[in-house]
């Protein structure tokens, strides 16, 4: 726990000043999930700002403070799920409006602005999209907290209140899923 | 089965390269002030909506009462009992009782 219990009784309790803390000792670190969960640097604010404003509103339903952190997980990975899927409609809304050449042009311009470290980073993360694509939102989302947010089972099983045996069952289809689409070069970034 | 050990590993190095792509972020300056805005806007909200709420049902609750007191009087019927217990006999019974005090005055 980052903060003391007695801190989210505070906040649960109407105090905004405690919540503000909270939201402090939190910020870090849902920032950065919510950045490897969307894989958008750019929306990540947004994202977090609406993890955070959930919590403000949900917070008196909270049973205890011992339970905030797979509450505030919990959180976090539905904000993120509603993200992925307004982005894909955006999306297919988007590619539609655009014709191939004005699409490889925007991507073209993008790219000359990059610096290595970008480049890098989004070569990293187009790889990483283009496997976790293979399998569905809610399990890019759960296998990502498991492989790359490195949470383990018995945190997951907070998270998402199931039992440990399915979430190995659901994990260990979605991560062979990966690994095939891996194999098999769609994520080695040579195309 | 080794070499889909060495890809699981290399996947795994890859997440780990995506991780440290992806490092912990503190967030813009603006993050706490936009996030308090988005908390006052969601109150007003909320609030507005009870408020509508609460108007239309007074509304309603006006509109019932007027409409009530437009079509009561039309619907209202005759009432069935417009006479006493003691009306009533004396109307069943008056010929009798004039026959009755006419006999003893005879």
């Amino acid at each position: 726990m980052l903060v003391e219990f007695e801190l989210i009784e505070r906040a649960r309790s109407g105090d905004d000043s405690a919540f503000s803390q909270v939201v402090q000792a939190y910020r870090k670190r849902i920032l950065g999930t919510i950045a490897r969960l969307i894989g958008r640097p750019e929306d990540v604010e947004d994202v977090g700002q609406e993890v955070f404003l959930r919590l403000y509103y949900s917070l008196e339903q909270l049973r205890t403070a011992e339970v905030f952190e797979p509450w505030l997980y919990r959180l976090t990975v539905n904000a993120a799920y509603d993200y992925l899927r307004r982005q894909k409609r955006r999306q297919e809304h988007r590619m539609s409006d655009l014709s191939e050449q004005q699409v490889m042009m925007a991507d073209a311009a993008a790219g000359g602005k990059q610096n290595d470290e970008d480049q890098r980073r989004s070569k990293v993360k187009e790889q990483v999209d283009a496997l976790l694509e293979k399998v569905s939102d809610e399990d890019r989302i759960l296998l990502t907290l498991k492989e790359v947010e490195g949470l383990s089972l018995k945190e997951l099983e907070k998270i998402y209140r199931v039992n440990e045996n399915a979430l190995k069952v659901r994990l260990f289809r979605a991560r062979q899923r990966v690994l095939k689409a891996y194999e098999s070069g769609e994520g080695s970034g040579e195309s | 089965m080794d070499r889909m050990d060495n890809m699981g590993t290399k996947l795994d190095a890859l997440f780990s390269e995506y991780r440290s792509a992806f490092p912990d972020m503190e967030g813009s300056t603006n993050f706490m002030p936009n996030l308090w805005q988005k908390i006052e806007a969601r109150r007003v909200a909320n609030t507005s909506i009870f408020r509508r709420l609460a108007q239309a049902c007074v509304m309603a609750t006006v509109a019932l009462t007027l409409l009530m007191a437009a079509l009561l009087p039309h619907l209202q019927r005759e009432p069935v009992y417009n006479m006493t217990y003691i009306d009533v006999l004396d109307a069943a019974h008056s010929s009798e009782a004039a026959d009755l005090i006419a006999s003893e005055i005879r």
